[in-house]
């Protein structure tokens, strides 16, 4: 049985994503799981044993913490280092059209396996621009809210209270994303050429121009080239 | 439910003597927690790990009046719908049949939750035992018949202890009384507030000349959180993992069908 799409350098590949950006996902890869598999232990019942991994409560609630603040510098490096990177990847949501909209409506069958016919996609294809504006959006309140909570007592008493069920909601709508997102950019036959996008910052020539036609012909396509001469 | 054993602080016997502080302190074995001065006669600013009750100074300028100079003891209400043993993540809190709220202290693990949920911010954290604290009603020394330490040892009798609906009828005879002998604004706190609080105040004046809530709410956020987030948004996560799991199953079936979907996707 096949896992993942196997890499292959034996065919034309294309840059899909630069160092900084790959160094600031796996850095929120890591970050991320710690926070959520220590914060589960408070927010679900009978999940004890997962404290005891970590140490009881006060080494989960210190890994949970130290976790934070290496997303907080994740961010940071992403928004600061990749800032280029940033405003493109902003752009390419901006383009959210028709489309998207038609990617969206007739993805659940792709995503179970049937063959669909896709409109042309841009940089990022309608599902991944949805994934991208969840995340940033979820990931800035879990790490605002987290900081209120912190430190409590530099907050508003309401302030705090509010950041209890922000923090829990964008938990979940964050993992929510981030487990189709995990299975997507990996295990999933159609796709899963994504996720050598992402560890070695290339992908297949072929691949990209069939899956994101639109955002091959205007990097890597004749008219990019003859541009580029 | 049996009935509700708790206790009557009438605000107008009390002469702010603070032996009740001290009497909670020797019973609980807590140590001393020395303050700054803070230009007031309080010893403390409010309740802390260490401290389970005590009395605020409450100075306010009246234009009819004039400096009216209130005491208030402070502690737990022991809430009958308490907001700290919804939010509690690991069930430390527990209701006593009487109605008095305790804590586990071996159950807690120092989350805080409580301590924000609160409507009165009465739990706190101490750093000692890694755990928050907060009044217990005294619910071994009353399991044993004996009353409270705070209501032993007050010497105005400003502390009552005993049957909820019986200090409730005298708490209203006092009230009446006072309103007739110049505290026109006296009333009952505790009675209602809250659906009922296991604490019962009898005040001289408006509760918020006590610095206490007027109205005391259950934030909107908590309910939100405890009720709806919590129990039900949560299932999508799960929703998702089955999703993925059905859809790497269904993948393979359909792609050995159809030879080349994953070699670059080429119809």
């Amino acid at each position: 049985m096949k896992w993942i799409p196997e890499y292959r350098d034996d065919v034309p590949r294309v840059e899909r994503f630069n160092l900084i950006a790959r160094i600031t996902h796996w850095g929120h890869t890591v970050t991320f799981l710690l926070c959520l598999f220590t914060g589960l232990i408070l927010f679900l019942d009978g999940v004890d044993w997962l404290a005891f991994i970590f140490g009881g409560y006060r080494g989960a609630g210190l890994v949970h913490r130290i976790a934070a603040v290496g997303m907080t510098i994740m961010l940071l490096f992403g928004l600061i280092a990749g800032f280029k990177g940033l405003i493109a990847w902003m752009k390419d949501i901006g383009r959210f059209g028709k489309n998207d909209i038609m990617f969206l409506s007739i993805f659940p069958l792709d995503f179970f396996g049937v063959p669909m016919k896709f409109p042309p996609q841009t940089r990022f294809n309608g599902g991944e621009k949805m994934n991208s504006l969840v995340l940033l959006t979820m990931v800035t309140l879990l790490v605002l809210s987290g900081y209120i909570m912190w430190f409590p007592a530099i907050f508003p008493a309401g302030l705090v209270r509010f950041s209890y069920p922000v923090h829990d909601l964008a938990m979940i709508f964050s993992t929510l994303m981030v487990c189709m997102h995990g299975f997507l950019g990996s295990f999933h036959l159609g796709s899963g050429e994504s996720f050598w996008g992402m560890w070695k910052g290339t992908v297949r020539a072929d691949w990209a121009q069939h899956h994101h036609a639109i955002w091959y012909e205007e990097t890597y396509g004749d008219k990019a080239k003859s541009e580029e001469e | 439910m049996a009935r509700s054993l708790t206790n009557l602080y009438d605000v107008s016997k009390c002469t702010a003597c603070r032996g009740c502080l001290v009497a909670c302190k020797d019973s609980n074995q807590l140590p001393a927690v020395i303050e700054p001065f803070k230009g007031n006669y309080a010893t403390h600013e409010d309740t802390n790990g260490n401290t389970y009750t005590l009395i605020r100074f409450i100075e306010h300028e009246d234009p009819v009046d004039g400096v009216r100079w209130n005491f208030l003891k402070w502690q737990c209400m022991h809430c009958f719908d308490a907001e700290c043993m919804k939010v509690c993540p690991k069930n430390a809190y527990t209701k006593t049949e009487w109605g008095a709220t305790i804590h586990d202290e071996d159950k807690c693990i120092g989350c805080q939750y409580c301590t924000y949920a609160c409507p009165f911010g009465i739990p706190k954290y101490r750093k000692r035992t890694d755990t928050v604290t907060k009044c217990t009603l005294c619910y071994e020394r009353v399991e044993e018949g004996l009353k409270p330490a705070c209501v032993r040892t007050c010497p105005s009798g400003a502390l009552t202890f005993g049957y909820r609906d019986e200090l409730l009828q005298q708490a209203e005879e006092r009230v009446k009384m006072l309103r007739a002998n110049g505290f026109p604004r006296a009333t009952i706190y505790g009675k209602l507030e809250l659906g009922g609080t296991n604490k019962i105040y009898v005040l001289t004046d408006t509760p918020d000349k006590f610095g206490l809530p007027v109205e005391p709410k259950v934030s909107a956020n908590t309910w939100v959180w405890q009720d709806w987030v919590q129990p039900y948004a949560g299932w999508l996560i799960p929703i998702a993992l089955a999703a993925s799991a059905t859809s790497f199953v269904t993948n393979r079936i359909l792609d050995s069908k159809k030879k080349n979907h994953a070699e670059g996707g080429h119809e």
